[in-house]
């Protein structure tokens, strides 16, 4: 907590050397309240903010404006919700519990459990997940509650079966680790097959772009210095008022990629505005839809509401490459995102959003709604967030192994023109069952399996060039093995030769390396 | 209405303009969705937006010159209860059947629709569908 007050003061005093000069405008929260309660505060949306601070000036949009609302709607993966059952008779400490065969985390005490929002149903696989369970928690259905328990002198039951509604539950509270993502990066794939990400379904070869966020609409990049957010702010969470409890995590101030965590009252919330969500080959997430207002104090404040899709940019980044630090392409602005179209490597792509659009303007106009119709007030906060909080990757004892460090170097290869029956000989007298075609460069070409070697004796053909595999599927010497083992999986291979960044042959890797070094993991 | 009809093609057929002598004899637009055609013959899906009787005759003339044709009896659904407008299917359309309106609605537009399904597994909360009849 001392940290934080003192990342409070640094702020306020980073803000000081600019109030020294004074702002020509200066509201305070009350004063903004009570203009609510008499009915005349002036509330306008991020969206109309754009306009109003570009034909007027911040001073005169800040003497004129005094809050602008803000909304997002869109794919929150880390949330969830800590539901309490009460006790039953006999009573239980559960241990582990399940709601409609999803499991929650119940390592707290005798009946609170947590449900997640991607963790996935153990009957329904990527149909049904935490997110799922919530949204139904939220329309009031009917739920399936199993518990088991190792049991105590005090709490002697093993096991419970029961069916409860959110109405049966003592609390049911969103509570979310990290909501409302500043800005995040767009995705594009540069791979030759399709993936399946968290960032949608992307095609091949650069064929389509995903991004996520509102934009302008943005809630933290409306007041990125987070001069009015902060602990204790009311915000709109999924069709209830909620709040803002701390920093989300991973917070990256610095890199204009603030988050918040968020929490409120599930029993209170509106099923549009809180959605279970299926993410193809990736798993179940919750879309949560989320609206800050923010109170226009000052002219800093005006000015910052007043950004426009066009000043806000993000990095259009590789998906196809399945590491932490994914190549960047080029910046895209909100702007352009929004068009539908982008320009990805010569080409114009289609652009899918993956956040709603239109229920994040929606969001907005709600927030607006409910402040002139006096039911929401604006909450002095009690606490700054961080603004230099820097998001560090995990440490790492061992570094991940990469195909060079698994490799054989020491390769057989043939050439095209070679013969059939040369091959069937390296066949016979090595075990192995991948040969690598070069050509006179040492250039990979293609690949045969010992299977082509027998259907082309059975066929007569006699030369490699005529049954070789062109397509080969390969890795780079610096790529992990988790991506590989994946490609393993993925297209039913058994080996992968791995080259150079000139296609040149340097070795190759099998399931039998990886397996001597996954085979102790779980699937 | 219009009706989607697919041609195949054998490895034959594919030299002779039949599409064109078609369009000429009978002055109907034919508009062509989807085509997949190499030596070894294909298939191509026409769309085509005139009365009954027209079509039944257009495919007529199809089936007289040796291409076997199937009218297509598919519909796709896009349960507008479930749909919030997010999105992930606009980029994946192949034929801009799905596209985002100015206000960023999701609109279908079936006609330009070829069935793909590719949208289908992509949206986040299983509003689009695809049935045969």
């Amino acid at each position: 907590m001392e940290k934080y007050k003192y990342q409070y003061l640094q702020h306020f005093f980073k803000f000081g050397g600019i109030e020294l000069t004074k702002t020509k405008v200066n509201k305070s929260i009350a004063e903004i309240n009570d203009r609510i309660k008499r009915g005349d505060a002036v509330v306008v949306t991020a969206e109309e903010m754009v306009e109003i601070v570009r034909e007027r000036g911040e001073v005169e949009a800040a003497k004129e404006v005094d809050i602008v609302t803000t909304g997002t709607f869109g794919a929150m993966c880390s949330s969830g919700a800590w539901l309490n059952f009460g006790h039953a008779d006999p009573p239980i400490k559960m241990q582990r519990v399940w709601l409609n065969d999803v499991e929650a985390y119940s390592g707290v005490a005798a009946v609170d459990a947590y449900i997640g929002a991607t963790q996935l149903s153990e009957t329904r696989d990527f149909e049904y997940g935490g997110g799922h369970v919530i949204e139904d928690l939220v329309r009031g259905k009917e739920i399936k509650v199993k518990a088991i328990a190792y049991g105590t002198d005090c709490y002697p039951r093993k096991e419970l079966e029961t069916i409860v509604t959110k109405d049966d539950l003592n609390q049911a509270v969103l509570c979310n680790p990290r909501s409302a993502y500043q800005r995040y990066v767009a995705a594009t794939n540069s791979r030759d097959e399709t993936i399946y990400t968290y960032m949608g379904t992307l095609l091949p070869n650069y064929s389509n772009v995903t991004y996520s966020g509102s934009g302008a609409l943005s809630p933290l990049h409306n007041d990125p210095n987070y001069e009015t957010i902060g602990v204790g702010t009311r915000i709109f969470l999924g069709g209830a008022q909620g709040y803002i409890f701390w920093e989300g995590t991973q917070h990256a101030p610095t890199k204009a990629m603030g988050t918040i965590m968020t929490i409120g009252n599930l029993k209170e919330m509106d099923a549009r505005y809180i959605r279970g969500a299926t993410i193809e080959g990736y798993g179940t997430s919750l879309y949560v839809g989320l609206g800050i207002p923010i109170p226009i104090i000052n002219e800093r404040v005006a000015k910052t509401t007043g950004i426009s899709d066009e000043e806000i940019r993000v990095d259009l980044t590789d998906y196809g490459v399945p590491r932490r630090e994914r190549p960047i392409l080029k910046e895209v602005t909100y702007a352009e995102l929004k068009s539908g179209r982008v320009e990805v490597e010569g080409k114009e792509v289609p652009v899918s959003p993956l956040s709603s659009l239109k229920q994040a303007r929606e969001i907005a106009g709600i927030l607006k709604n409910w402040i002139e119709d006096k039911k929401f007030f604006l909450a002095q906060t009690v606490e700054g967030l961080s603004t230099d909080q820097v998001f560090k990757p995990i440490k790492q004892i061992a570094a991940a192994p990469v195909a060079k460090d698994l490799m054989t170097r020491e390769v057989v290869t043939a050439r095209p023109s070679d013969s059939i029956t040369s091959a069937a000989k390296i066949f016979a007298k090595r075990n192995f069952d991948h040969l690598p075609i070069v050509d006179e460069k040492g250039k990979l070409v293609g690949i045969v399996t010992s299977w082509n070697i027998a259907v082309a004796v059975g066929t007569g053909k006699r030369k490699l060039s005529e049954i070789l595999t062109s397509k080969v599927i390969v890795a780079s010497e610096d790529e992990p093995i988790d991506a590989i083992a994946r490609k393993f999986e993925t297209h039913r291979i058994s080996g992968v030769p791995v080259v150079g960044t000139g296609g040149e042959l340097r070795g190759i890797l099998t399931s039998e390396d990886l397996s001597k070094l996954i085979g102790r993991r779980r699937r | 209405m219009t009706k989607k009809v697919l041609l195949k093609y054998s490895a034959e057929k594919t030299k002779e303009p039949i599409l064109a002598s078609i369009i000429k004899e009978t002055g109907t637009l034919l508009n062509i969705l989807h085509a997949e055609v190499s030596a070894e013959g294909g298939e191509i899906l026409l769309a085509i937006d005139a009365p009954d009787a027209e079509v039944n005759q257009i495919i007529k003339l199809f089936e007289q010159r040796g291409i076997e044709t199937k009218e297509l009896k598919r519909a796709i659904q896009l349960d507008e209860e479930k749909c919030f407008d997010c999105g992930a299917c606009i980029s994946l359309c192949p034929t801009g059947a799905l596209r985002l309106t100015d206000d960023y609605s999701v609109e279908l537009d079936e006609d330009k629709c070829i069935y793909c399904e590719i949208c289908v597994p992509s949206c986040p909360v299983r509003a689009l569908k695809i049935s045969k009849f």
